[in-house]
């Protein structure tokens, strides 16, 4: 923070924040537009909403340079790292919204939902770019704010409301922890920079470790409840399975990588002297992680609660990436990010457009059958599943491949074991919705869905899974490069 | 790096995504089933075609790896496009392209649902099968490995019988539960070699014991949940049961030798010193799957099962033939490879036929087809005793070459002389008489008991038509193994050499000049 003295100067390179004032003053602008749009026409909103997007992505791949560039005093940032999560977020954020057509079609249709998955956006896309923490606090916020009312959309469903009270009680109580642990870090280093915050703790004298730590417990655990880490896992069953199907699709993907990518970011920047203790307590999650999202979702009849444990697990892959703390286990954490976008919103996107009498299909019973009445359907939906169980010539093998060797290489082969033997035990859940779609009989008439936007999303998501799955080297090297500002 | 290739073109290439293309376009461009079943045909054709150039132009003066070809694939990880074969591989990317044909005309009557599918996950099977025998990258052969495992459960899972489902979920994950240590294995051996997958340049690296310990371990659970060995055999007779007929013909022609050639390429070439400390302890699984097994196959009431059981006990000769380190006796395991891949594809062909016709396994329900199926009984006469190893079918010289090759080695990790183990082995030559008689007798001789089997047909020509190849080719390699063994002679040799040099006293060497992967 360089001399901030009042009245401000006007901040120099504020065009590194075009990209969010884009998605800032476009999120607002539907708001107000959606008003004189006719109730037949809203679709535009949406349209408008992905335009701008796409006009975000575009400015972010100009605006990135060689290497990290500041704006606003020091408290953001713009690297390679950062336009990489946010180019992910954005397109998470397109897949969002095209996902959701269909659904607020038959909804009320509104701009606003289209509105705050926008804000949602933003606030992710402030929170990578954060060099310190209120940047990262308030993004995180906005982000939070934003994802409690879009899950609790459907007032008038008792599921959808109760998923959202819960996602926001809990999500408070993970603010607060996350508050209070910055906090210690404040009482000790007496600075919220993420830099200045690593320089005082790996110089700080003995009498402030225990403070250190529990800052950094309470920290890393605030942290580890927005993307689902176990134990702090508890509320993600239920949001998603009230949600409204596409914003499961969009929450199980953007704020993962947005929780990721500021995760890496303060373990790189603030805790290089705490690397001893965190990898302790992410070794404990990691395998208690992997343990809950891959036997959980066994148990599981409906498909978003299925889909939900299914996140943990992956998310335990995830940790790996962070555990061995290595260049190769970042970029694994970004390969497996990429990929897990693809397969996550193909494998929803199937789901949303499946329909048994008009009624959106949850439950796995559902899908039986599936495969005589639409082939297509169930190739991609099959696809997903034995990507997501990590098979290979299909990109979630090589998700996993990437965060396990990292993990061997950095010295840690009993965790590259235990995750790979979850890995077998995970397959079970997924190859048995391959085994509804395929090996069992249609029990009740199905009716698709036909939207076109949509069944491109289909398409796009299974082409991008497959063609990962036989050449992911393209992927492997940007998410590589990607690194450039993080270390 | 110089490439042996003596064609100058990707042939090896050709042959594994000839079957995926054909397989793609059958998906994209053909509807009606009949075209479908034509156009498998010929794309299965012209596969075996493209691989008999990898027979005819094999020099069989060398042990190097042969047609190979070299493309980086992914550069992050030093992953490669790495393919080649000796003459190890080989017999087995040709034996894997004449039975996918066999498998397409078998398929021609008796599926009638889905027929495209069904087509398009066997040629997509067969890409996957032939590159897992000509990958000589470790997690190319890792890639082809895994990936045959989602063709294979659809076939199993939608064409397959009654008890299907559970069959086909017991098979993937039995063998994927026991992959996914291999792929451990690679990638600590990745690290260790300082960044190489290749197979060669594991063969190549001395590890030291520990390694070689914890490597053979993780290869052992792989392969031997594949081949199956004892105790680890027990999705293979639900899998064998269920699968439709050219499933079965697959999984028991192809599928079960991966198991045996991974013995063959990763564990005595990487870690030879384990093997060595591990002879004791394959000699006795071998041992109970000949004996044991044969006994279990006794017992069976579905001709399928049984069948499935004898190809355990047959595997078993296998594995005891690999782990002698004789010339004789892993030549002999391959050839008897070679023999069961024709063998007991016969014979689940045999039973399709009769299944077909009156749509039950039961030995029971039969008796007496001779008389209204005398073709077809002799035809199975040929495969039964084929699967007893008479003199003059290929599975004797298989057998006979382990025994001899097991009588004449002296492992010095025994304590009890290996003629003993020899005597122990030919056990089972009667039991598989017994099993396999006993079934042939119940099945096929007799009065006509059931009123059902005096409607059953004899052989069409179509039928008889994939039969005729087989019969030749046991008989042939009964007679004259000769051109057979002359191909694999010095790549045994040089296996053999791999697995009796000692990698201790280099790895000792090097201790201290390698950055060390710490095993935790």
């Amino acid at each position: 923070m360089a001399n901030v003295t009042f009245p401000f100067p006007f901040p120099e390179n504020l065009e590194l924040l075009l990209p969010e004032i884009i998605i800032a003053l476009m999120a607002m602008a539907i708001l107000l537009i959606d008003l004189f749009i006719p109730k037949e026409k809203k679709q535009i909103s949406a349209w408008l909403a992905v335009a701008s997007c796409v006009v975000a992505a575009a400015v972010t791949m100009n605006v990135t340079g060689a290497g990290p560039l500041t704006t606003f005093y020091g408290f953001f940032v713009l690297d390679p790292f950062a336009s990489f999560a946010k180019l992910l977020m954005l397109l998470a954020t397109v897949f969002g919204i095209v996902l959701s057509l269909d659904y607020m079609q038959k909804e009320a249709n509104m701009g606003e939902y289209y509105c705050l998955m926008l804000f949602a956006l933003l606030g992710m896309m402030l929170m990578v770019s954060a060099t310190n923490f209120v940047t990262m606090y308030l993004g995180l916020e906005l982000m939070a704010l934003s994802v409690y009312v879009l899950v609790g959309y459907q007032r008038n469903v008792l599921r959808s409301s109760e998923a959202a009270l819960k996602y926001f009680i809990l999500g408070s109580l993970s603010s607060g922890m996350l508050l209070y642990g910055i906090s210690f870090l404040y009482g000790v280093t007496a600075s919220f920079d993420f830099a200045q915050v690593g320089t005082a703790i790996a110089a700080g004298s003995s009498d402030i470790r225990t403070a250190t730590l529990v800052g950094m417990i309470f920290l890393l655990a605030g942290m580890a409840f927005k993307v689902s880490i176990a134990p702090f896992h508890m509320w993600t069953p239920d949001a998603y399975e009230g949600a409204p199907t596409p914003v499961t699709a969009f929450m199980s993907v953007a704020p993962k990588v947005a929780g990721f990518v500021i995760l890496m970011r303060v373990l790189v920047d603030v805790m290089p002297a705490l690397q001893h203790e965190y990898t302790v307590m992410f070794t404990g999650m990691a395998v208690l992680t992997l343990a809950v999202g891959n036997i959980a979702a066994i148990a599981q009849r409906n498909i978003k609660r299925m889909l939900a444990y299914s996140t943990v697990g992956h998310v335990g892959f995830v940790l790996l990436g962070l555990i061995a703390a290595t260049p190769d286990g970042y970029a694994g954490v970004l390969i497996y990010m990429t990929i897990y976008l693809f397969m996550t919103m193909g494998a929803f996107a199937v789901i949303i457009l499946m329909r048994r009498d008009g009624i959106q299909g949850e439950l796995l019973d559902d899908f039986a059958g599936m495969s005589r009445v639409r082939p297509g359907y169930a190739l991609v939906m099959g696809l997903m599943m034995f990507s997501l169980a990590g098979i290979p010539f299909l990109g979630g093998f090589w998700a996993k491949f990437a965060v396990i060797a990292a993990v061997i290489d950095a010295g840690h082969l009993y965790l590259g074991l235990i995750a790979i033997l979850f890995s077998a035990v995970g397959a079970f859940y997924y190859i048995r919705v391959v085994k509804y779609i395929y090996f069992d009989e249609e029990r009740v008439a199905f009716n698709f869905s036909e939207n076109r936007f949509i069944q491109t999303a289909v398409a796009v998501t299974s082409i991008a899974v497959v063609a990962i799955g036989l050449y992911p080297a393209p992927v492997m090297e940007m998410c590589k490069s990607a690194l450039v500002g993080l270390i | 790096m110089e490439l042996h290739n003596v064609l100058g073109f990707p042939i090896l290439t050709l042959s594994i995504f000839l079957p995926l293309a054909g397989a793609m376009f059958i998906w994209l461009f053909v509807h009606d089933d009949r075209l479908v079943r034509w156009l498998s045909l010929t794309v299965s054709v012209v596969t075996f075609l493209v691989t008999l150039p990898l027979a005819t132009r094999f020099d069989n003066g060398t042990s190097h790896m042969q047609f190979e070809e070299f493309h980086p694939w992914i550069e992050t990880f030093n992953i490669n496009y790495q393919l080649g074969i000796d003459g190890i591989s080989m017999p087995f990317i040709i034996l894997t392209s004449m039975l996918t044909v066999i498998c397409v005309i078998s398929a021609w009557e008796c599926i009638q649902s889905r027929v495209k599918e069904y087509m398009i996950a066997f040629l997509i099977l067969e890409t996957t099968l032939i590159g897992v025998f000509s990958a000589l990258d470790s997690m190319l052969f890792y890639f082809f490995w895994e990936a045959m495992l989602i063709p294979m459960y659809l076939i199993i899972g939608i064409w397959g019988g009654k008890n299907r489902v559970y069959a086909t979920i017991k098979f993937f994950l039995y063998t994927l539960a026991g992959s996914v240590l291999m792929l451990i294995a690679l990638l600590a051996m990745h690290f260790k070699t300082g960044g190489s997958f290749s197979i060669l340049a594991m063969m190549d690296y001395p590890f030291d014991f520990t390694w070689q310990f914890w490597i053979w371990i993780a290869f052992f659970i792989a392969f031997a949940v594949k081949v199956p060995m004892w105790p680890v055999h027990t999705w293979l007779p639900d899998a064998h049961t269920e699968a439709p007929t050219a499933g079965s013909v697959i999984l028991a022609g192809i599928l079960l030798k991966m198991g045996a050639y991974g013995f063959l390429r990763f564990s005595l070439p990487i870690a030879p010193d384990a093997s060595q400390y591990f002879v004791p302890f394959m000699v006795a699984l071998s041992l109970v799957a000949i004996v044991y097994i044969s006994l279990v196959a006794m017992m069976q009431q579905d001709m399928k099962r049984l069948i499935a059981y004898s190809s355990i006990a047959h595997m078993g000769f296998v594995t005891l033939g690999t782990f002698m380190f004789t010339q004789q006796a892993v030549e002999g395991a391959i050839i008897n490879m070679i023999s069961h891949g024709f063998v007991a594809a016969a014979l689940f062909l045999c039973v399709g036929v009769m299944y077909d016709r009156l749509h039950t396994r039961e030995i029971a329900d039969y008796g007496g087809v001779v008389n209204v199926m005398p073709v077809f009984a002799a035809v199975m006469m040929v495969f039964s005793m084929a699967n007893v190893a008479l003199p003059g079918a290929s599975s004797f010289v298989g057998e006979i070459m382990v025994l001899v090759g097991t009588f004449a080695a002296d492992p010095s990790q025994l304590d009890i002389s290996a003629k003993w183990i020899a005597v122990a082995a030919t056990i089972s030559v009667v039991l598989s008489a017994c099993y396999t008689l006993w079934m042939y007798k119940r099945v096929i001789m007799g009065d006509i008991t059931k009123d059902s089997v005096k409607t059953m047909q004899d052989l069409s020509l179509r039928e008889f038509s994939y039969f005729v190849p087989l019969i030749l080719l046991v008989l042939w390699m009964g007679f004259y193994p000769v051109p057979v063994l002359d191909v694999m002679h010095e790549s045994v040799a040089h296996l053999i050499e791999q697995a009796t040099t000692s990698k201790l006293d280099a790895a000792a060497a090097l201790v201290g000049t390698s950055h060390d992967l710490a095993l935790h």
